[in-house]
């Protein structure tokens, strides 16, 4: 059985505890947190324990530990947690700066450590079928692909990601769902140029980021965290030989409506995707196997810095109003 | 008494939705087609119960009583054709883009001013209902400052003469820049400052023009703007293509899709799925304000000026291309 450690209560470190518990190889045995009493509330759920102080997470009980803190924070407990022996799982994005990844890299093989990073967008099912069809050729040549992620401003505990130097805005936080699932489908970026609104922030934070492809192909990045509405995400990929698209308000399988939830309002809509295997449970199990076999995951570090290097890129010609950055 | 306008040149697919909405209208009249290709402006004129004029004199004959004339030859044929107008002494409706370069868009906006003849151009675009409630939304100050707009113009390859450069000026990003742009324009009542443009030719790899383009442009008060210019509609896409622009502003968004209103339609026949549109008719409107400016003189609201700006923009997408840099403008 092998023992996980949760660095960080947060939405996500809830999401892979809760996964943790259910996949059969693993137990969450500590929960860590800045702020104790979300620790707590979390492990009281789970049965865990809340780590006393930060070196329980690397002590000799925990054989995984699962990284779900604010970005700048991965850095640190990813080469802790390496140079203790211990497995990683990291939540996207890898890093705040690719220094921060070259140095996690190097930690990660130095220890020969199980990493993998959360880029879970690429087991979301109509990501995986697009990425499918376009690599068997199925709609020729790509000339134009377009993404859109759009949500209303995060605001999560201490609105972290409302602080541009912590999170990188959307475009780092959000996008690079996106960015990576775009290199992994079509291969090395060679430039790109992108525009923004992250001066705005924490009002919103909005960009539009093109991207051009060693192979070829143009990628017009929509993210956005200037909506009011529900999260949604779409794309639209035109080829030479036909077009993909996928628009996520089109797809719900089930709707709810509830009938008097709030006072004054008719009822309360909820559309939903329910998977029969959701994609967050897919990377955990997947990371678990790769933890039992030493297998590299097939989401690796070096593609995850890729992304980051690509989302930083994207904020450099944001940030320098109108430069076109090389990769 | 009716406004007697006549159509120069079928080349334009556009030459029958204005013929179209010429007929629909009550107080304007087809008086007569010129065309340079005389098969397709003998055909056109029989289609529409009007004549067909052999040369562009015998169409601005005096007995004609001709007011204006719309001009929907191929692009670089516009400055031919609005010249002759503009000796005929009639007002000018002319297809956008204005023309394929600044030194004829030039010539035809003094040329007119000149000789007194109004010059207006032809974005549809500006009547649609969605668009006119959206500028009134930004002008009310209801979205705040516009930050960034996402827009896009995509379509199918129009084929024929829109792929030959040498007649249209380009490819897909000369046809498809300058809607956006005009409408842009009008909504926040700026300039381009700035483009950067990727293209390429990849959905027709034989095409001597870009099918693929995607634009990015700086506006003089600050809104940062995309726009996909491509023909990157398949030809079994169930309608032509669309125009849509996501505004985001401080104090709100609006999204418009001015040409989505359609009825899905599956015809078991042919196997085909087409979209039905039953959305307002823009063309219908653009012809009957034309009409009116001729009847009346008032300004038209669309000027040669704000066709060569809207053309500027496409041509410094072009230079980015080229250089690989955002372009300043205006081009000198």
């Amino acid at each position: 059985m092998l023992s996980v450690a949760i660095c960080g209560a947060g939405g996500l470190g809830r999401r892979h505890a809760e996964n943790f518990r259910l996949i059969p190889d693993t137990q969450v045995t500590l929960i860590h947190d800045a702020v104790p009493e979300a620790a707590s509330a979390l492990a009281d759920q789970l049965g865990a324990r809340v780590a006393g102080s930060e070196s329980e997470v690397f002590g000799d009980d925990i054989d995984i530990v699962v990284i779900a803190t604010p970005t700048p924070l991965h850095a640190y407990y990813t080469i802790k947690a390496a140079e203790a022996g211990k497995h990683v799982f990291c939540e996207k994005p890898m890093c705040r700066t690719l220094a921060q990844g070259e140095e996690m890299l190097a930690a990660v093989e130095e220890a020969s450590v199980t990493f993998m990073v959360g880029h879970v967008l690429r087991l979301f099912p109509q990501y995986a079928r697009a990425h499918d069809l376009i690599v068997a050729g199925e709609i020729g040549e790509v000339g134009v692909a377009r993404t859109s992620r759009i949500n209303t401003m995060p605001s999560g505990r201490g609105s972290w990601f409302q602080d541009y130097a912590l999170s990188g805005g959307v475009t780092l936080d959000m996008t690079i769902h996106d960015f990576d699932w775009l290199l992994w489908t079509f291969g090395p970026a060679e430039r790109v140029y992108s525009v923004g609104a992250h001066q705005h922030m924490p009002l919103l934070d909005y960009a539009l980021t093109t991207i051009r492809f060693e192979s070829g192909a143009i990628a017009h990045a929509e993210g956005s965290w200037a909506d009011t509405g529900a999260f949604r995400t779409s794309f639209d990929i035109a080829g030479s030989k036909g077009l993909l698209r996928h628009d996520s308000t089109q797809m719900a399988t089930l709707t709810v409506q509830r009938r008097g939830v709030q006072e004054g309002v008719a009822g309360v809509q909820v559309p939903e995707s329910p998977a029969a295997r959701s994609p967050y449970m897919m990377e955990d199990e997947h990371f678990v196997e790769c933890v039992l076999s030493g297998d590299e995951p097939s989401i690796t570090g070096r593609e995850a810095l890729e992304a980051v290097r690509l989302a930083l890129a994207a904020l450099e010609s944001n940030e320098a109003a109108g430069k076109v950055v090389e990769l | 008494m009716s406004v007697r306008l006549g159509i120069m040149s079928f080349a334009h697919l556009h030459a029958d939705f204005y013929a179209t909405a010429i007929s629909g209208l009550d107080d304007v009249e087809l008086v007569g087609v010129w065309d340079d290709n005389p098969k397709r402006g003998e055909d056109a004129a029989a289609r529409y119960g009007t004549e067909f004029f052999a040369k562009p004199e015998e169409l601005f004959a005096p007995v004609n009583e001709l007011q204006g004339v719309i001009v929907t030859s191929e692009n670089v044929h516009h400055k031919r054709d609005v010249l002759a107008a503009c000796k005929a002494g009639v007002d000018i409706l002319c297809e956008k883009p204005i023309s394929t370069n600044i030194r004829d868009a030039r010539v035809m906006i003094d040329e007119c001013e000149r000789a007194g003849v109004q010059l207006m151009i032809a974005f549809p675009c500006r009547y649609s209902p969605a668009f006119l409630r959206l500028r009134d939304l930004v002008s009310g100050g209801e979205l705040g400052e516009i930050v960034c707009i996402k827009g896009t113009n995509r379509g199918q390859n129009p084929g024929g003469w829109f792929t030959d450069p040498s007649l249209s000026g380009g490819g897909s990003a000369i046809d498809h820049t300058v809607h956006v742009v005009d409408v842009i324009r009008a909504l926040l009542g700026e300039e381009v400052t700035k483009v950067y443009a990727e293209m390429d030719t990849v959905f027709d790899p034989d095409l001597p023009a870009e099918d693929a383009a995607i634009l990015t442009m700086n506006f003089d008060g600050g809104t940062v703007v995309t726009l996909d210019a491509s023909w990157s509609r398949p030809a079994n896409y169930p309608t032509w293509g669309d125009v849509t622009m996501t505004l985001i502003g401080t104090k709100g968004n609006a999204s418009a899709d001015l040409f989505v209103e359609h009825v899905d339609t599956w015809r078991a026949g042919d196997g085909t799925f087409l979209w039905e549109p039953y959305g307002h008719d823009a063309n219908a409107d653009l012809i009957a304000d034309f009409a009116r400016c001729v009847e009346s003189g008032a300004p038209v609201p669309i000027t040669g000026y704000d066709g060569l700006k809207a053309m500027e923009v496409a041509l410094g997408a072009y230079r980015a291309d080229q250089t690989g840099e955002p372009v300043g403008l205006p081009l000198v």
